[in-house]
């Protein structure tokens, strides 16, 4: 007893408030279970002011002054809770709010009962045949079972509210966002859930670069030449690593110049490829205008380098496949629209095959966790088995860093394709 | 045969025969890496950089004929 007990019932209190939001969100509504939570939250905050107010009280310390400090940074804690449950109560559902209030006090109360009842003789003696234990469980579970279809008549002459379907579940074939989030509670036909409907691609691709700016930002926020910190190490090594990948491609003449942009790409997809496998978060390159966007990139750019590099007569050259005898120039008119159509070639199938990985391990994941949930649907209880776990969040993770791999590898040898060929040139002098 | 019904015969189908080949594909390349790596064990690194790479175009083609089933697939019934 005592603080160990009052820690034990804060986190019991936590998981079981988690749970029924679960119910109340799928039965009752969520702003119920919002208001719920919050009642919850309340209670349990109230809790540790008090606590801080008994320990700081009840604590022997050398200066009495630190003990007063102590007590009355709970007493205020306590005064501000106490406003703001005045003005939840006046905002919320009281009833749900006193529901959520009173789930630490009836944990309290049911930890102690079974605190008395495990140590009583007459528990240990229903409960020493473990056979006996087992049938008990059975009973009960059977018991509750047999509620169910109740609670369900019960539910169905309510006020209708638990009739709103799952996102998951109904014929929807992405799994739900944060985005599709904000759009059911705004309602699919507000201007801002419209626009956040349109946009909901770009926005994840614009979070995922942000999230490397400030990343790379923060690494670089005081840097060291000296001995670096643990994060400016960590960022230095994952560039240290693509530095040497992409020069060992390229050659150490022409390869430094390109790390920055193979690096970036490399980064940037597998960053968006596993941002799908985040609940409520979703891969951008599962959609072909973003992947589009990044061939299209490395088009231009590899294109600009082949006449930078070349000069436009050599890069004409090349297209027309370096004709230097009579007969290679009488394949120039056959060479020529293959190379052209060759390079067209190149954006659109490293576009198609991001997009159609990254796609195609989403709806899979989909389709098993569309799965685990009908097969749990007879029940009529808000979860499901996950099927896709971890067979198959293990290929995704496999395939998104593969598809990264791939899309900055045959990148960087269409760089080199464009490159002079220094190799070529010395075996021929 | 409509074309709803050509369509749920025919996306199936060409899943299949494209996973056909670019299973036959992967064998390949995996077959070839395999004996290289075995044949020059110091060179694995390389060897299997190119071996992925290339499993990568080999498995985009069943991956194709996956997206083009998903495009056409709400054209069904």
């Amino acid at each position: 007893m005592g603080l160990e007990f009052l820690a034990r019932v804060r986190t019991t209190s936590m998981i079981a408030v988690a749970f029924a939001a679960i119910f109340v969100v799928t039965y009752v509504s969520p702003a119920w279970a919002g208001a719920f939570v919050l009642g919850a939250l309340w209670s349990l905050l109230n809790l540790v002011a008090l606590e801080k107010i008994v320990v700081g009280l009840t604590t022997p310390r050398q200066d009495s002054a630190a003990m007063l400090r102590r007590a009355g940074g709970g007493a205020a804690l306590l005064f501000a809770l106490l406003a703001v449950g005045a003005v939840l109560l006046s905002r919320l559902d009281p009833v749900a709010l006193l529901v959520g209030f009173g789930v630490p006090f009836a944990i309290i109360i049911l930890k102690a009962l079974s605190l008395v009842l495990v140590s009583s003789a007459f528990w240990r003696r229903l409960t020493a045949p473990s056979g006996r234990t087992l049938g008990m469980l059975a009973a009960c579970v059977l018991l509750v079972w047999a509620a169910r279809p109740l609670i369900a008549r019960a539910q169905e002459g309510g006020h209708g509210a638990g009739t709103e379907t799952h996102p998951s579940g109904s014929g929807v074939t992405e799994l739900p966002t944060f985005i599709t989030l904000i759009e059911n509670g705004l309602g699919a036909d507000h201007p801002v859930s419209h626009f956040l409907h349109t946009w909901e691609n770009v926005i994840f691709s614009l979070l995922v670069a942000a999230i490397l700016i400030v990343v790379t930002g923060l690494a670089l926020r005081r840097p060291t030449t000296g001995v670096p910190g643990r994060f400016q190490n960590a960022v230095e090594m994952v560039m240290e690593q693509l530095h040497d990948f992409f020069v060992g491609i390229l050659g150490p003449t022409h390869g430094p110049r390109y790390v920055p942009y193979l690096g970036t790409l490399f980064l940037y997809i597998i960053m968006m490829n596993l941002f799908g496998l985040i609940p409520f978060m979703k891969s951008a390159t599962s959609s072909l205008n973003i992947t589009a966007a990044l061939g299209l990139t490395t088009f231009a750019y590899v294109q600009f380098e082949g006449i930078r590099n070349l000069g436009i007569v050599g890069y004409l050259d090349h297209l027309a496949g370096n004709p230097r005898s009579v007969i290679q120039w009488g394949m120039v008119p056959l060479m020529l629209p293959i190379h052209v159509l060759g390079e067209l070639a190149k954006p659109i199938s490293l576009s198609c095959r991001l997009f159609g990985n990254i796609f195609g391990e989403d709806m899979l994941l989909v389709a098993f966790m569309g799965l685990g949930v009908s097969i749990l649907a007879f029940t009529h209880l808000p979860f499901g088995i996950p099927l896709h776990w971890p067979l198959f969040i293990g290929l995704a993770l496999l395939s998104s860093t593969l598809q990264a791999l791939i899309f900055s590898v045959l990148s960087s040898i269409y760089f080199l394709l464009m490159l002079p060929h220094e190799h070529e040139a010395e075996a021929h002098h | 045969m409509d074309f709803h019904a050509a369509l749920a015969l025919g996306l199936p189908l060409g899943i299949g025969v494209a996973a056909i080949g670019s299973g036959i594909g992967l064998g390949g390349i995996g077959l070839g890496a395999m004996q290289a790596i075995g044949r020059q064990p110091e060179a694995t690194a390389k060897i299997q950089l190119a071996m992925i790479i290339i499993a990568g175009l080999a498995e985009a083609l069943t991956i194709y004929a996956f997206v083009t089933m998903f495009m056409l697939n709400g054209k069904i019934g």
